[in-house]
């Protein structure tokens, strides 16, 4: 445990010192703080690009376009930068032969994959939270009196979505070589998750329906219990996938 | 008492048999020079002997421990310097001293004494800039630091000064030269001058076994040849004296270079008393007469050639 805790503390003075927080809390803080303007602009931007006598008609946007903005940011530009960032944090130890010193001395490997993942995640936590909550004062400011529903268990989800991506990166960093072999990896999962969906049924327990059927919850288009066999299959994945990059790192040669 | 014992190791990448039942022993306190061509299998010896890789046959024990494959306790003996060690480019020396610290369950307090002792030792006691603006140099000697902060029993290095120039090399045996005593030392090189120059111990590795193994002085003893070189007053004289019946026989080489000759002799028949009597009789007075001691390099191109 106590290893799990040093090594943490590493890598978030890394994540700070490399620039990999400060990128990630810039953009998911343009994010919040844009999703709300977006929507409330987007009308008057349309009407200003129409060509001369034509007219079209946009219904008065509310707060649920606002959310939509959030939710198709984060789970679009969002992930992807929140991938790019973190593709080395694995494969990049492992190449350039940092960890040696370290397992040298006696760190648990068990101790590298699980606080690496931890980092990952508080950080993604911070982005996705600061994200969250930005849209929400603007969106409140912007749009005084409209309400959201679900819109916390929908964040619950897009925020899961992303926890189980970066499971699947660490477990595919600790399989493939190079930088981004991970990176390939995790993109080949998630076009097979996608692919799952045409089997009847899979929908429901697919992780993927927890970033694409986020808008749908806040839009009260579908309850909350539909995603619950999603959770139900994700939670377990991720926890899964982190055992198994623990098992496959405590022996990989390095 | 051997500080390190590896029997009959074997490991192979592939086709490559890197390592045919290596038979090792190193004695405590020594400076062991572990000597072999490029690519004959040293770097791999060691990441076994760390845990790092996993051997197909034989064994190792550290201070009489086990080692084995993954996360090996006998790690807590041996502190451990790559040839060229990696560190965290946006840490400061001290921080990663705390780091290695910590990791080795070291007091804070202990972490922050030792770490200024080591730096001192390495000659980084008032750097404190990032480690990702350090010269190689200097990150050799913060790989020493680290690896001496828990005070281990084995320090290995792998080929420390391979990477320097000469001023870092200098810096780095006279490092290790001067824990001589505190912490048994061994040192991978293909440098024999800095071989000769701080190893008390010297194995040198060939074909993936130990091909010779001792004191510089017991190799040498076992190695030895007859050698001499003998400088005439003139190249008729030098010429003159190749001629004789007694050296133009199996198992004696002669080198004529212009007056002066060198002569080996494998089966011991030819001696400097033999050679003195020789010249005696053959009324030569030579400028120069030298029993030649075969240096580690002549050992080392022997027997790898």
């Amino acid at each position: 445990m106590k290893h799990y805790f040093v090594f943490l503390k590493k890598e978030l003075m890394e994540y700070a010192r490399t620039y990999k927080l400060l990128i990630l809390l810039a953009v998911f803080t343009i994010f919040g703080m844009t999703n709300p303007l977006i929507a409330k602009l987007t009308p008057d931007l349309l009407a200003n690009f129409m060509p001369g006598g034509m007219t079209i008609t946009i219904p008065e946007p509310t707060a649920l376009d606002s959310w939509a903005q959030f939710f198709k940011n984060t789970q679009q530009m969002g992930l992807i930068v929140l991938l790019l960032v973190f593709s080395s944090v694995l494969a990049g130890e492992i190449s350039k032969g940092t960890l040696i010193n370290l397992l040298t001395k006696g760190l648990m490997r068990q101790a590298v994959i699980v606080a690496k993942y931890g980092a990952m995640l508080l950080v993604w936590s911070i982005s996705v939270g600061l994200s969250a909550f930005l849209t929400w004062v603007y969106t409140a400011y912007l749009f005084p009196g409209d309400g959201v529903s679900q819109l916390v268990f929908a964040v619950f989800c897009m925020w899961l979505f992303g926890a189980f991506l970066l499971a699947v990166l660490l477990a595919a960093s600790t399989v493939a070589g190079g930088n981004y072999g991970g990176l390939l990896l995790t993109g080949l999962a998630v076009v097979a998750l996608l692919t799952l969906n045409i089997v009847p049924g899979a929908l429901k327990y697919n992780p993927v329906s927890l970033a694409s059927r986020s808008m749908e919850l806040a839009a009260n288009a579908i309850d909350k219990s539909v995603l619950y066999p999603a959770v139900a299959v994700t939670i377990p994945a991720a926890l899964g996938l982190i055992g198994i990059a623990v098992l496959v790192f405590r022996r990989k040669q390095i | 008492m051997n500080i390190l014992e590896i029997s009959d190791l074997q490991m192979s990448f592939g086709t490559n048999h890197v390592l045919r039942g290596l038979n090792m022993e190193v004695p405590e306190h020594a400076i062991f020079g572990f000597v072999g061509r490029n690519g004959v299998g040293k770097t791999t010896t060691m990441k076994i002997v760390l845990g790092l890789l996993k051997a197909q046959g034989g064994s190792v024990t550290v201070c009489g421990e086990t080692v084995s494959y993954g996360a090996t306790r006998t790690n807590r003996h041996i502190g451990y310097l790559p040839d060229v060690p990696e560190f965290y480019g946006y840490m400061r020396p001290r921080e990663y001293l705390k780091l290695c610290g910590e990791i080795t369950g070291l007091a804070p307090a202990k972490i922050k004494s030792r770490s200024e002792e080591l730096l001192e030792l390495v000659g980084l006691e008032g750097v404190n800039r990032r480690i990702g603006g350090f010269s190689r140099g200097m990150k050799q000697r913060l790989g020493i630091a680290q690896a001496l902060l828990n005070e281990p029993r084995l320090l290995i290095c792998d080929e420390p000064t391979s990477a320097l120039d000469p001023i870092g090399r200098r810096q780095v045996l006279d490092i290790l030269s001067a824990i001589k005593g505190r912490t048994t030392v061994v040192f991978s090189t293909h440098i024999l001058s800095d071989v000769e120059r701080i190893c008390d111990h010297i194995a040198v590795l060939e074909q993936g076994q130990l091909a010779l193994s001792g004191t510089l002085a017991e190799i040498q003893k076992q190695q030895r040849r007859n050698s001499f070189r003998i400088r005439f007053a003139t190249e008729a004289e030098a010429t003159a004296f190749t001629q004789l019946e007694e050296l133009n026989r199996g198992g004696v080489e002669l080198i004529l270079d212009g007056k002066e000759l060198q002569i080996s002799c494998e089966d011991g028949s030819i001696d400097g008393q033999k050679l003195v009597d020789l010249l005696s009789e053959h009324r030569l007075a030579p400028e120069n007469f030298e029993a030649m001691e075969p240096t580690l390099e002549d050992l080392f191109t022997e027997v790898v050639t």
